[in-house]
């Protein structure tokens, strides 16, 4: 288990084998949009209320449901990076925090956009929306402090204090529809009976979405870890290898 | 297969049903998203690649493919 675990946190390690994850996460990614793409925008039956607009919920929902997997996933790694003072960790939470200001504002835009026609309004202050929109400021926070501390491992600490706060947030989002009497509808519960509102011909192209945004998370995230990896590695031998042996 | 398309005629697909604005606006986003975000890193790399490669050459670490002299002299970071 140490053994793993120390080797978990080896930059080198880690870089071989996200190189041979991804081909197949790639794969995958391409398939299962392909599919849940297509599936969304042509075979979805019209909605009785919202019309056409519920096409908008196959990328509102995976992207902003993946949006409030960041902060727990920085709180881990700065957890990690407080106390074993783990390198890949930092670089990973490093990583995470611009593509998470890229998901939840995805999720605001396309919310935003659903909203207009919908709700007659692009904006309410109700505790989904604003929660959300905390973790929005947040992560642009935890994005501009470790630019601004100059020290690496004094911005890797702060972060990671900031990281571990901000993760409080995220419940707040999720059960804020529960907790408050919002605009914003709760998640609906899945069904199999194909004659309800949202039987399976609604929510299987759904979960195929959030299996590709999710794969598609994983995968910005991998590639950008391995810029961070080589850039911060690149004075030992096994990065000056592969500088040498690359064609660009 | 294509039984299942909901829409009768392309130009319906186009509208959406009065919201052809509003939903093509959502995938427009997520395409810019996609793209941003797995392109941007693997431009980075590129020219990271790349920079780093020339000042591997400049300094003499790499032998072979280029000579040392190719390096523009003078030239030191």
């Amino acid at each position: 288990m140490w053994l793993w675990f120390s080797k978990l946190g080896s930059p080198k390690w880690f870089y071989d084998l996200s190189g041979k994850w991804l081909p197949w996460l790639v794969a995958f990614m391409v398939v299962t949009m392909t599919v849940g793409l297509l599936w969304a925008l042509l075979f979805v039956p019209e909605d009785y209320q919202q019309s056409f607009t519920n096409r908008i919920f196959y990328v509102h929902v995976p992207v902003a449901s993946i949006s409030l997997a960041v902060f727990p996933l920085m709180a881990i790694a700065g957890a990690i990076t407080l106390v074993w003072k783990m390198k890949l960790a930092d670089m990973v939470a490093k990583c995470a925090a611009p593509i998470g200001v890229w998901f939840t504002g995805v999720a605001l835009a396309t919310g935003a956009i659903w909203g207009e026609p919908m709700w007659g309004t692009w904006w309410v202050w109700d505790a989904r929306l604003t929660s959300m929109l905390l973790q929005f400021f947040l992560l642009i926070g935890v994005v501009a402090l470790r630019s601004a501390i100059e020290s690496p491992d004094a911005a890797a600490r702060a972060c990671a204090l900031l990281s571990i706060v901000g993760a409080i947030n995220v419940p707040i989002i999720k059960y804020s529809v529960e907790w408050w009497n919002t605009l914003h509808q709760p998640s609906t519960p899945l069904t199999m009976d194909s004659n309800s509102a949202n039987g399976p011909e609604i929510w299987v192209p759904l979960l195929i979405m959030i299996a590709a945004v999710y794969c598609f998370f994983v995968i910005s995230l991998i590639l950008s870890t391995r810029n961070e990896i080589l850039q911060r590695e690149r004075r030992s031998q096994w990065v000056m290898d592969i500088i040498a042996s690359e064609r660009v | 297969m294509f039984d299942g398309i909901v829409f009768a005629s392309f130009s319906e697909f186009v509208q959406m049903g009065r919201y052809g604005f509003h939903v093509w606006s959502v995938y427009a986003l997520f395409t810019i998203f996609i793209i941003a975000n797995l392109l941007v890193p693997h431009l980075q790399r590129k020219q990271f690649i790349r920079e780093q490669k020339s000042r591997a050459l400049r300094d003499g670490q790499i032998n072979g493919t280029a000579s040392s002299s190719s390096a523009a002299p003078g030239e030191s970071v």
